[in-house]
């Protein structure tokens, strides 16, 4: 198997999210594009820890690199980006919610940063 | 495995580039079971099945209810984007760029698919070598939800608002308008000169009846007790008092002759094994018992005196236990 596949593939995803960050007005739709971002840094995370033992082959390993006997750390870490993730997911959505429902629109272009809530329903 | 992330790539492309929400929901759902997938045949079994639940079963539901609770149209949205240029010209520079670092980096390395991994290890690890950040992230949890909680509540944390006019005094129920403290009035009157009325009433009759009293008491003379009159009056009250009431048993009730008590003892003269007749005795008692007017104790005191191993082979429908058997059970 090449250790290139999985490799191209998160990258590709990584683009596809960093295009649709960029390129969609609706935050929720912002959201699933950081989602395909993060799911590509959990890939590239568990393919390291597939491959990277038969890619350093010649290579002697330093103490501390290994904190444990057996490394399966690419798993683990993709396992606490998942809940960071899960977090992120729930406090933007409330934020979107609240957003929505102040403004009655989630189109982020029109989100006004330098001015208050208050002030702008008092002035619109 | 490049199958699984064509279609990782395709159904990612498709979440970036539909023009309907929800439908973008749902490719998500396809790219994220494909990346599973590829985490299955990279040896994470444990991250792909916490994909599968947290990703596919929590993340795009919650993204789903949010594109229903704001009212997104269900057909395809027309200003969901923006000009394409800058979006696609970075994102393509970031693929081009990834992709050919990681591709220079790992050339044509040939890997062997680890041995799929289990829950076991990663617990160890977990718990082992990273449960200081474990507990970190738990707190990262907990501060998350309580921070959705505030987010999601408009009177926790409110600024109160500079522009808005005083907040109102609360409301004074004594402080009526004109006509409601008229109509007040009014009903006030009303019922004092009802309650005058009465009370002037009440006063008339009784005067009444005290001038009445006072007649009656200057005519009338206490009369002699007739005895014929007392024992009429004994006679019938003592009457009433004699009838039977309701719910008590009456004399003839008491003494009525067909209710023995006691009757259901059957007289024998020598006292029966119970179990053995019970024994014996269960499925022609229900038989007969179907068929109607055969007493149950009847039943036992018929078939009490016969001796037991005949009933058991006369019968062709229990099947014979053998004799050994049949002293065990006694």
């Amino acid at each position: 198997m090449h250790a290139v596949i999985p490799y191209v593939i998160a990258s590709l995803l990584f683009a596809l999210g960093v295009y649709g960050v960029l390129r969609r007005r609706n935050a929720i739709l912002v959201l699933m594009a950081v989602e395909l971002m993060l799911n590509a840094v959990n890939l590239i995370l568990v393919a390291a820890d597939a491959t990277v033992r038969s890619v350093l082959n010649g290579v002697t390993p330093e103490a501390w690199a290994y904190p444990v006997p057996e490394p399966r750390s690419g798993a683990i870490f993709a396992l606490f980006i998942i809940v960071l993730a899960a977090a992120e997911v729930g406090v933007g959505l409330a934020i979107v919610l609240q957003y929505y429902r102040l403004h009655r629109a989630v189109v982020i272009d029109e989100v006004v940063l330098d001015e208050h809530d208050h002030e702008k329903q008092v002035t619109g | 495995m490049l199958a699984l992330g064509l279609i990782a790539v395709g159904s990612g492309a498709l979440v970036v580039t539909s023009s309907h929400l929800v439908r973008a929901g749902f490719y998500l759902v396809v790219s994220l079971g494909a990346i599973a997938g590829l985490y299955l045949v990279l040896g994470a079994e444990m991250v792909a099945w916490v994909q599968v639940l947290v990703y596919v079963g929590a993340v795009v539901v919650l993204l789903l209810f949010a594109v229903m609770l704001t009212r997104a149209p269900i057909g395809p949205s027309r200003d969901l984007d923006r000009p394409i240029a800058p979006a696609a010209i970075i994102g393509a520079g970031v693929g081009f760029g990834l992709t050919a670092l990681l591709a220079d980096a790992f050339r044509w390395t040939e890997f062997e698919l680890p041995p799929p991994g289990n829950a076991e290890r990663v617990g160890e690890q977990v718990f082992g070598a990273w449960v200081l950040p474990f507990e970190v992230l738990s707190i990262l949890l907990l501060a998350a939800l309580v921070g959705a909680i505030v987010l999601s509540r408009p009177d926790l944390g409110a600024r109160p608002d500079p522009s808005a006019p005083p907040p109102e005094p609360p409301h004074d129920p004594t402080d009526e308008s004109a006509e409601v403290v008229a109509r007040l009035e009014r009903i006030a009157t009303r019922q004092a000169a009802a309650q005058a009325r009465v009370r002037q009433a009440r006063a008339d009759a009784l005067a009444a009846e005290a001038a009445a009293a006072a007649a009656e008491a200057a005519e009338a003379e206490p009369e002699p007790v007739d005895p014929l009159k007392q024992r009429a009056a004994d006679l019938i009250f003592g009457a009433h008092d004699a009838r039977p009431k309701i719910g008590e048993p009456g004399e003839a009730e008491i003494l009525d002759s067909r209710i023995i008590p006691g009757e259901s003892v059957i007289e024998r003269d020598e006292p029966i094994e119970p179990r053995r007749a019970i024994e014996g005795e269960r499925p022609t008692t229900g038989r007969r018992s179907i068929e109607g007017n055969v007493i149950e104790g009847d039943l036992v005191e018929e078939k009490r005196p016969q001796p037991e191993r005949e009933k058991l082979e006369g019968r062709p429908e229990r099947p014979a236990l053998p004799a050994g058997d049949d002293k065990e059970e006694q």
